[in-house]
């Protein structure tokens, strides 16, 4: 399958499991994202545990000039406080619409569990068409011999527990938002 | 708290109080009507047939294996730090958890939805030694709140309305809620369990598979409780049945293309979590210096291990636990999952029952099964569920040592052609007084009219068939074909005017059409009261009463029959392990009504329309049984009548032999759905190719002085 049809595949899926999904092409327009998002929603913090340095820095910079809260890892104390995960996603897999994460940190997981809102960013190089075009990296993962967390995520949490009606964000986050990130794009 | 019926007596009146639990009936209705609705959209984009027959055979190759799996699963997982257990049952299971809490002084646990520790019954264990167990997946909760059982594997509170969870809620958080709106009542779990999780020292899943190769677990979620449940407390317990051991990845991703979509119409759910050995914690104070949780798994046998050397039923270790067989089973979607399982319900659940959970408690669940082979359809792993419930009964039958007086009497006079069929003809002149002069029965004696009343009897035939046919035989030379009549007990003696019908149609045709006399009652009868033995004594009385060297076709115009001479004789001598020399030939030349027409007889160039509207029903053993499908409709549009399609023409009429003696209550209500059905669409006619669903549909019909003419596929053909 072309890239451009991975890509419409991948943001067709995704929406049908009820996310949210944008193109942005840096890691400003992510940043700009989240603010924006968390302003909108009348939410207060932001926590970003698998960004590196540098980026850290300007979610921080750009919550302080907001008037957010940036939340610096490790997260478990600030459990109840959890309003947006920013994170990367290694993989997406259009077919579903699903996001592949490597979980091993506890940090991650609490934030991509517990925050109200998972904003995720997936490069659209990362994108492949079916769990087989990852099985290959998921087995390597499972066949090592460190631990490991690895998560398919579709959509925000949902449940249809009471009268087979769909709701939406039960334990999980209540929105999931995935950012198509393409660099080429200016 | 799960109260499984005993005895009949005390069945029957649970199967009441469900009949007469409004919400249950609609809302199971419901969903029994839409997962149908919704499936083929679900399937649109994968082949089930072809998935779940490679799912089939993997796990079949792995069965055998369950223990070499074990063993290379606890290498593999060690190696990442996870400790792996075994239990041989349930109480095993339950002390080896307790015994890990005690041991990392564990006060409160959080619990993901496990059907495996629904079978240990392991919170009422934990209980007992002191525990605190929350129940964290919203379905779960609820019953857990309720002290019920789950009435689906899927949807553990499915029986529930939202006003009674709302009740519930109430009473949990002494706050006022507004019990209307679902999405407010999904908030209070999401407020009430969120302190569980942060609290609790211990958390326990099951898993969906463990997979050998790498030591790793997969998991398949929605809510996102069962990731809380297995990352906030220090130690994670995974409890998993030995069935669900996998040799590779591979295998896992294959069946996670069909578990979502069959159990939810998910593509796939919101989570699906891989998870291999002891993963970082970073609570305080660690439980160990290299800030890793604790990881256990904890394989439970409880009977797996010998049912996976069973020829029989080692492929009830296939299943997956997507549900779907209570979704479209016609029984489950009247009574419920409480009234129709154990802990596991449903088609498996019948047959699970007896295996963990012994054979008081499946006793008098396992006669619950109408084998309309809806169960069979959708089982993604292609598990032989009706005709395992009944391997399953003759299981109970004999592990009581005493068979029940129905089948001591049906086996007596079953094996006996000559006095089954002399008792037929006792039967007309018996029944004379019910009659009143018409062709039917429409009022029973007052005793049985409440029960047995909802459809009028069809009568016995004065003469029946068999004594009628050479009468009727034309002399053919040089036949076009040599047929072979297998009219079974309902054309015989109840509908011979059928039979009749098709001599002098296919005489018409020039086809050569006898009716060997030794032929009896197919069997089926025996078979769905497990009677085996009489079953398969049935059988080679009606393969030996053939001269298989002289016919071209062994034809019926019944699809039960059809089904069972051409499909169930291959099991039950398969399963006896005997070689039967006729066998092969006997079951090819099998074939139904609707087939033969379609196929191999000459119908003429013109024909003249009839302007009738003509709905259809399909029996079951004619649609899922010898997948005839789409045959009878055009036929009924070739006859020149106008086909109107009706609503679920594929489900079941409730008639299933003597299912609707056994169950009136059920049978009934069945019968009512598709007699509305029939009504709504409007249609003149209802057509049908099997002289049980006419019987049943008829009675139905007439009972309510209806206009709606029923007839069998052949009268619409001879009629024109």
């Amino acid at each position: 399958m072309e890239n451009k049809d991975l890509i419409k595949l991948m943001k067709e899926k995704a929406s049908l499991a009820s996310a949210f999904i944008h193109g942005v092409s840096s890691v400003d327009q992510v940043i700009d994202y989240s603010i924006a998002l968390c302003r909108n929603n009348k939410l207060k913090t932001i926590s970003a545990p698998d960004f590196n340095k540098e980026d850290k820095r300007q979610v921080g910079e750009a919550c302080q000039i907001a008037g957010l809260e940036y939340l610096e890892s490790p997260l478990r104390d600030r459990i109840n406080s959890l309003d947006i995960a920013l994170t990367w996603s290694d993989y997406g897999i259009a077919e579903t619409g699903t996001l592949v994460m490597k979980s091993d940190d506890e940090t991650l997981r609490i934030a991509t569990m517990l925050s109200t809102i998972h904003i995720a960013v997936l490069p659209i190089s990362k994108i492949k068409e079916t769990s087989t075009d990852i099985e290959e990296v998921l087995d390597t993962i499972l066949k090592s011999e460190s631990p490991s967390y690895t998560a398919f995520i579709t959509g925000p949490s949902r449940t249809a527990d009471i009268e087979r009606v769909l709701a939406i964000g039960v334990h999980g986050p209540i929105e999931l938002h995935v950012l198509l990130m393409d660099k080429s794009v200016s | 708290m799960i109260k499984t019926a005993q005895d009949l007596k005390s069945y029957k009146q649970q199967i009441r109080e469900a009949l007469s639990d409004s919400y249950l009936r609609s809302a199971l209705d419901k969903f029994n009507t839409a997962y149908r609705a919704n499936r083929p959209g679900v399937y649109k984009e994968i082949d089930f047939d072809t998935i779940r027959d490679a799912i089939a055979e993997n796990k079949d190759s792995l069965i055998p294996y369950l223990e070499t799996l074990y063993e290379q699963f606890k290498k593999n997982a060690q190696k990442a730090g996870t400790i792996v257990h075994r239990a041989k049952d349930a109480k095993a299971a339950n002390e080896i958890i307790a015994g890990i809490a005690r041991e990392n002084g564990v006060q409160k646990i959080v619990k993901s939805k496990s059907m495996t520790a629904e079978e240990t019954f392991l919170n009422r264990d934990l209980e007992k030694h002191g525990f605190q167990v929350t129940e964290t997946d919203l379905g779960e909760w609820i019953i857990q709140l309720k002290q019920e059982g789950p009435s689906h594997m899927v949807m553990p509170a499915i029986h529930l309305s939202r006003h009674q969870v709302g009740d519930l809620f109430e009473k949990q958080t002494h706050t006022k809620l507004d019990k209307d709106n679902i999405d407010t009542l999904v908030n209070v779990a999401r407020k009430e369990l969120r302190p569980k999780f942060i609290e609790a020292d211990m958390g326990i899943s099951g898993a969906n598979f463990a997979i050998a190769d790498s030591g790793a677990l997969g998991l398949v979620t929605n809510e996102g409780n069962m990731r809380l449940t297995t990352t906030l407390p220090k130690v994670h317990v995974a409890l998993v049945g030995f069935d669900k051991l996998l040799s590779d990845l591979n295998s896992a991703l294959r069946i996670l293309k069909l578990l979502p979509r069959n159990a939810t119409g998910q593509a796939i759910t919101s989570y699906v979590t891989w998870i291999k050995g002891a993963n970082q914690w970073l609570g305080d104070p660690p439980v160990n210096l290299s800030g890793k949780k604790q990881m256990h798994v904890i394989f439970l046998d409880n009977g797996r291990l010998n049912l996976s050397k069973d020829p029989i039923f080692s492929q009830s270790l296939r299943c997956i636990r997507c549900g779907a067989c209570a979704n479209v089973c016609p029984i489950y979607s009247k009574v419920g999952g409480h009234k129709f399982g154990h802990v596991y319900i449903g088609a498996i659940g019948l047959i699970l029952t007896l295996f963990y959970h012994g054979k008081e408690n499946d006793r008098i669940i396992v006669k619950n099964c109408i084998n309309c082979q809806a169960c069979k359809a959708v089982c993604p792993v292609a598990i032989d569920l009706p005709h395992l419930i009944k391997k399953t009964y003759a299981q109970v039958i004999k592990a009581d040592g005493k068979k029940p007086l129905k089948n001591y009497l049906l086996s007596k006079v079953m094996k006996n052609r000559k006095l089954f069929h002399f008792m037929l003809r006792q039967a007309f002149v018996a029944q004379q007084p019910l009659l009143k002069g018409r062709p039917m029965i429409r009022h029973l004696p007052f005793a049985l009219e409440k029960e047995h009343g909802f459809k009028s009897l069809p009568a016995i035939a004065k003469t029946p068939l068999r004594d009628q046919w050479l009468k009727g035989a034309k002399k053919i030379e040089n036949p076009k074909l040599e047929i072979a009549f297998f009219a079974g007990c309902a054309i015989d003696f109840i509908y011979p005017e059928q039979g009749k019908l098709l001599l002098e149609l296919l005489n018409k045709a020039g086809f050569r059409i006898d009716f060997p006399l030794d032929q009896t009652c197919c069997g089926l009868p025996a078979m769905m009261s497990a009677e085996e033995k009489t079953a398969k004594q049935i059988a080679l009385q009606n393969i030996q009463a053939f001269d298989l060297r002289n016919y071209d076709y062994i034809l019926t115009l019944c699809a039960s029959c059809a089904s069972h001479l051409k499909h169930n004789y291959q099991k039950i001598f398969k399963e006896a392990g005997e070689n039967e020399k006729n066998l092969n030939r006997f079951t090819d030349k099998v074939i139904d009504f609707s087939s033969f027409m379609d196929q191999i007889y000459p119908f003429p160039e013109s024909i003249k329309k009839v302007n009738k509207k003509v709905a259809y029903h399909s029996p079951c053993h004619l649609c899922r049984g010898l997948d005839v499908t789409d045959v009878p409709r055009k036929l009924i549009k070739r006859v020149g009548y106008l086909y109107h399609p009706s609503k679920d023409e594929e489900v079941c009429c409730g008639f299933g032999g003597s299912y609707s003696v056994d169950f009136p209550e059920i049978s009934s209500q069945i019968l009512k759905k598709k007699i509305e059905s029939i009504v709504a669409s409007g249609a003149d006619i209802l057509a049908t190719d099997c002289p049980g669903c006419v019987m049943q549909i008829k009675g139905g019909l007439d009972k309510q002085n209806s206009k709606i003419k029923v007839v069998h596929l052949i009268e619409l053909l001879t009629n024109n």
